[in-house]
């Protein structure tokens, strides 16, 4: 069993959803570009940030959350006024950030593998 | 001086040469006239060696010195060469020392035994600015923060006092302010607003913390991303090239460096009567107070103190302001009387010549309710008031009691706390620097300190030469109206040149954005002084009115660049604005002319 439940949403409700399941407790949130049926992302940013942040998770905190969640198509995520720019602020993907904090990192932030092990391991 | 007889003194004496041996890299005792001397001194400058020269001859007890040495090494002669800790000896031995590489040695030898290059004390401003660059030069880097709750248990994330508990949120309060004004203004503009226009405290606070919150983020990310190493604990010397960090869970871990930079800041000041610290809060506290603060007296009449009961008043509420003397000391004192003028004509109580004595608690609450005594400061009269919130204004004073700078010899002035430093930010003791708000005699400011850390880390390792200049730097106090300025106050300027030899163009404006709503007429002013034997060059710029700190920026190059008043008047204004005035003035000050505006 992992110390942490992963979850994977795709769309702005499902994502709503799984995070009032799960109210007050650590959750980090990983936001792609969808996958294409061979599993590549029209993301190519998020093709390259994936394996990085999914190779940190071994240091997600006791008992904490990680959504992966598909933001859609190109286009729906193209339009500047989706519910994941507009509600949740987002401005790019990938984004990794820890919910309900001020911790986030965005594009090629998510590239670095130090960037984020310290928002998986430090408060 | 005479000889040392007892051991005291000698004990004393031979720990301060320790202290020298053990902190300088290259420690030299040398004698000014001494051709040996010279000989090992210009070897190390040759080699671009930072090094530590004491000469004997040149000091009083000089002697008792050489003594302690012959004690110590066994050599009476100079030059007298330390490197490492270690004994080289004269010029003859430092001389061979150099030719078959063993000075070399000696000199490598301790530098990788250090943990690192450089440990940057302080997680503000200048300490990040210096440690990101030093990283960035290649330097193996380290920036050590930690925020020692206020006594009302207030605390916050990295970045110093400028974004967690100074110029950021006091702007944004101060602008929420301005957006009172705004609305109001903006009836006379046509806009229907309901006449019930409120402001909520908890909603403008978590916004502003929010934000900062994300600015605590960005730093730890940049840090990460550019190979500083963080700790989030307090640090103190131990030794001088050693410190001891405690976190938060009471864990010592010790570090060693080769050079670093002291970056603790100032927290502020308190009063020192009977409750104090147990009742009243300071700007520390105040931006992230969990409930409106209510009826406000803000003791001091410092710039916090000013902008913070400007914005407090600006949000509708009652503030009072207790003023010891002056206000904003060391400002121009005629724009800080204007500055100040203009808060009282829009409600701000000023009790002048009254200082407090005690504050007692009536009665605790969110806000709860507050006893002040105070006294006048020309008779024996006393007075009491009641306030929701005392917030304490009147000063800020240097971290650098607590560090552990007496296991390092660095000198700290011993009223202020302040620390003295050369003009390229060392300190008394070679390998150890400060720069930001403990500097003595320097500018308390964020972007003097990030100046003087950049250009310190490219002077050690990036091979630059450019130091901080600290002349002429522009600075805004953001009061309701603001007020901005840039080189000399006019009492300075007098008391540096003379009035004969200066002119003082000055001028009263009115922002076309205040006609409409009709306010503040003649309220705003714009003055330059200049100097008549230079060219009328201007070296005093001030401006009260919209937007200082905007206008005030650029003004600050041209006074780097030298303006004269014949350039400024050779300058096109741009229509409508209010830093157009400064390509006309024409009134001096000493002519008694008409300064009062109206329209174009």
């Amino acid at each position: 069993m992992a110390h942490y439940e992963e979850v994977t949403v795709r769309g702005y409700d499902e994502f709503c959803q799984a995070i009032s399941e799960r109210k007050g407790k650590d959750i980090f949130a990983y936001f792609s570009g969808d996958k294409d049926a061979q599993g590549k992302s029209w993301c190519p940013d998020c093709v390259t940030a994936e394996p990085v942040v999914r190779g940190e998770m071994t240091h997600l905190p006791e008992g904490s959350v990680f959504i992966y969640c598909q933001v859609g198509e190109r286009a729906y995520w193209k339009d500047s006024n989706n519910q994941f720019k507009k509600t949740l602020k987002l401005s790019g993907v990938p984004t990794l950030l820890r919910y309900g904090t001020p911790q986030k990192l965005v594009e090629d932030e998510c590239f670095k593998s130090d960037l984020v092990r310290m928002m998986f391991t430090e408060d | 001086m005479p000889p040392i007889e007892n051991d005291t003194g000698k004990n004393e004496l031979k720990s301060q040469i320790q202290l020298l041996i053990d902190s300088n890299q290259v420690m030299v005792f040398s004698k000014s006239y001494c051709p040996y001397c010279v000989k090992v001194k210009d070897l190390f400058k040759e080699l671009k060696l930072e090094f530590n020269v004491m000469e004997l001859d040149l000091m009083e007890d000089g002697t008792n010195y050489q003594d302690m040495l012959l004690e110590m090494t066994g050599q009476k002669s100079v030059p007298n060469v330390f490197i490492n800790k270690t004994h080289v000896g004269g010029c003859d031995k430092t001389m061979q020392a150099h030719k078959d590489g063993s000075l070399q040695q000696l000199l490598c030898g301790e530098s990788e035994a250090y943990d690192y290059d450089l440990i940057v004390i302080g997680g503000g401003s200048g300490g990040l600015a210096c440690s990101k660059e030093a990283a960035a030069l290649g330097k193996k880097a380290m920036v050590l923060d930690y925020v020692v709750p206020t006594p009302k248990g207030t605390t916050w994330g990295l970045g110093g006092t400028c974004v967690n508990v100074g110029c950021i949120p006091k702007k944004l309060m101060h602008q929420t302010a301005m957006l009172g004004t705004a609305i109001q203004d903006a009836r006379k503009f046509g806009w229907e607003i309901d006449e019930s226009v409120k402001h909520n405290w908890d909603t403008m606070k978590e916004a502003v913390n929010n934000y900062i919150g994300s600015l605590n983020w960005g730093y730890r990310v940049a840090l990460r991303d550019k190979n500083v190493n963080y700790v989030n604990a307090y640090a103190e010397f131990v030794e001088p090239h050693k410190i001891k960090a405690t976190n938060k869970r009471g864990k010592e871990t010790f570090y060693t460096a080769a050079k670093f930079v002291l970056a603790t800041g100032e927290r502020p000041r308190y009063l020192g009567i009977p409750g104090d610290k147990e009742y009243c809060i300071t700007s520390d506290d105040l931006f992230s107070l969990p409930h409106c603060p209510g009826k406000t007296l803000v003791i001091g009449a410092s710039y916090v103190a000013l902008e913070c009961g400007g914005f407090l008043a600006g949000l509708g509420l009652d503030v009072t302001v207790m003023v010891r003397s002056i206000l904003l000391r060391g400002f121009d004192q005629e724009m800080a009387n204007r500055a100040g003028e203009h808060m009282e004509e829009h409600g701000v109580k000023f009790l002048r010549k009254y200082v407090p004595v005690k504050v007692e608690e009536l009665e605790a609450g969110s806000p709860g309710r507050l006893k002040v005594t105070a006294k006048s400061t020309e008779s024996d009269e006393v007075i009491e008031g009641e306030y929701n919130t005392v917030l304490i204004a009147v000063g800020r004073d240097a971290c650098t009691d607590k560090i552990g700078l007496d296991k390092t010899g660095v000198k700290v002035n011993p009223k202020t706390g302040k620390i003295p430093v050369s003009d390229e930010e060392q300190t008394n003791v070679p390998h150890i620097y400060a720069i930001g708000d403990i500097l003595e005699g320097k500018w308390e400011l964020t972007p003097v300190a990030i100046q003087a850390g950049r250009l310190l880390a490219r002077r050690l390792y990036g091979g630059g030469t450019l130091k901080c200049d600290y002349i002429n730097v522009p600075t805004t106090v953001f009061t309701p109206l603001e007020y901005g300025c840039c080189g000399l106050s006019e009492d300075r300027a007098i008391e540096l040149y003379g009035q004969e030899n200066l002119e003082v163009f000055h001028s009263l404006f009115w922002p076309l954005e205040f006609t409409v709503p009709n306010r503040d007429n003649n309220k705003c002013y714009a003055k330059i002084i200049c100097n008549k034997l230079d060219n009328d060059r201007v070296i005093g710029f001030h401006y009260l009115g919209p937007n200082a700190g905007e206008v005030t920026q650029g003004f600050g190059t041209a006074m780097k660049c030298g303006a004269t008043k014949e350039q400024l008047d050779n300058t096109i204004g741009i229509h409508p604005t209010c830093a157009e005035v400064f390509t006309t003035l024409e009134v001096t000050k000493s002519s008694g002319g008409d300064i009062t505006q109206s329209g174009c």
